[in-house]
């Protein structure tokens, strides 16, 4: 079996491109519609990798990103951050989440701004796991 | 009862960012998500002849409200809050209620959105079927000025519109929960002027004497809030005195109760908030008696 990536996005035309190029790639894809279910599927599963939308139902991918980091054993499973919302906004919204005293979670391996095209997915994946 | 959590619906025609930022006051009544929601209506991209299912034209549709919504969502994003949003396909009602049981919201955030003339006629507006089909508080939004400005103080001088039922007791049970912003509520009763015909002056003043007790129960549950409160007495049409009184006070909103499902108390709690919602140039907060859910 392939490595297992979680794709977490709310629009089901982006989930059929990613699981696509990660099937095409040799991958195995796990999905999850919202923030809240993909921490539950990344908790339960323990994939190789995320691919996270930001704007989401229940809970956006941003809060999403912040569980990861926060969690000792999910910390270190690479993200791929695939969204509309600009980079700068992605960063500046962890650093509002970040309290006195507390860590600033460390940036995603990689932030592509959609649409991307299938190639450049594949590579900044395989370049991950 | 506070507002951690809304659901701001727009069609893109009546609510744009501004009514959303004028929203933001919120956030020190513990406000820290809102979901943004644009339904298109299933007539649009339908099956037409020879055509079949419009599919370009929902794509279309969704990513205009998508591109919005990013937009909008950047700038909440970088001040803290967590935001989402849904982009569907469907009848605006039905997709709006199970929104927002779905995500839990404590405040829906309409304009008044109309239907044609003649189904209006026979089944109302979409927001006066919203409001009976749901039993979280409403705000059917309209927040610019008569001066053409944005009102961005909009909960801080709400006027209280208050009877006797459930339904206004959760509607001041709501404004106490904004204690963090609401400064002063103007708190009215209005008595029909066919309730006081026929009446003796003891009647009428024995009358006054008792929804005068009543309001000013209101207000000192208010006070003990620390929020500073008004008893007024009016007398007439009840979605007309409840205007008058919202200029005469320089009031910010209007608050009022509602039915709620399964109730039917027409006459006040029917008749005035959909009066209310269609007619008043304020914003207008209408809160459902609570529901118990079913088997509790």
């Amino acid at each position: 079996m392939g490595k297992r990536v979680l794709v977490v996005d709310d629009d089901p035309d982006i989930v059929t491109f990613v699981v696509t190029v990660l099937e095409e790639n040799g991958y195995t894809s796990l999905i999850a519609k919202n923030g809240e279910a993909g921490m539950s599927k990344a908790i339960e599963e323990r994939p190789d990798m995320i691919i996270l939308d930001i704007l989401m139902p229940k809970e956006s991918g941003i809060k999403m990103y912040r569980g990861l980091k926060d969690d000792e054993s999910l910390k270190k499973i690479p993200v791929i951050v695939l969204s509309g919302i600009a980079r700068r906004t992605f960063l500046r919204s962890q650093e509002a989440l970040t309290g006195p005293g507390n860590q600033s979670a460390p940036e995603p391996e990689a932030y592509l701004e959609k649409p991307v095209e299938p190639e450049e997915l594949a590579e900044m994946i395989r370049k991950f796991i | 009862m506070g507002v951690e959590k809304l659901l701001f619906v727009t069609q893109f025609e009546e609510l744009w960012f501004d009514a959303l930022q004028s929203l933001m006051e919120l956030k020190k009544a513990g406000l820290n998500h809102v979901v943004f929601m644009h339904v298109i209506d299933r007539d649009k991209v339908a099956m037409r002849r020879g055509r079949g299912y419009l599919k370009d034209e929902e794509v279309k549709f969704k990513e205009t409200a998508n591109v919005r919504f990013i937009d909008w969502a950047e700038t909440l994003f970088e001040q803290g809050m967590e935001v989402g949003a849904h982009i569907l396909v469907g009848k605006l009602v039905p997709k709006v209620v199970s929104a927002a049981q779905e995500e839990g919201v404590d405040l829906i955030v309409t304009g008044y959105h109309k239907r044609g003339k003649i189904e209006e006629l026979y089944a109302g507006s979409e927001t006066i079927e919203l409001l009976q089909r749901t039993s979280i508080p409403v705000l059917v939004h309209k927040y610019i000025l008569p001066s053409g400005k944005v009102n961005e103080r909009l909960f801080e001088r709400p006027l209280l519109a208050a009877d006797w039922y459930p339904a206004s007791e959760r509607a001041m049970e709501f404004l106490i929960g904004l204690s963090g912003i609401v400064q002063k509520v103007e708190v009215i009763h209005v008595v029909s002027e066919k309730s006081l015909k026929g009446s003796s002056a003891m009647a009428v003043q024995k009358t006054r004497k008792e929804s005068r007790r009543k309001l000013d129960e209101i207000c000192a549950a208010f006070h003990d809030e620390g929020i500073e409160a008004e008893a007024h007495l009016y007398v007439g049409n009840a979605a007309e005195q409840i205007n008058r009184a919202a200029r005469e006070r320089g009031a910010s909103m209007i608050v009022a109760g509602t039915t709620g499902k399964g109730h039917l108390r027409e006459k006040w709690l029917g008749s005035v908030p959909k009066e209310l919602a269609k007619q008043s140039e304020f914003p207008v907060l209408l809160v459902p008696a609570h529901v118990e859910p079913a088997g509790s």
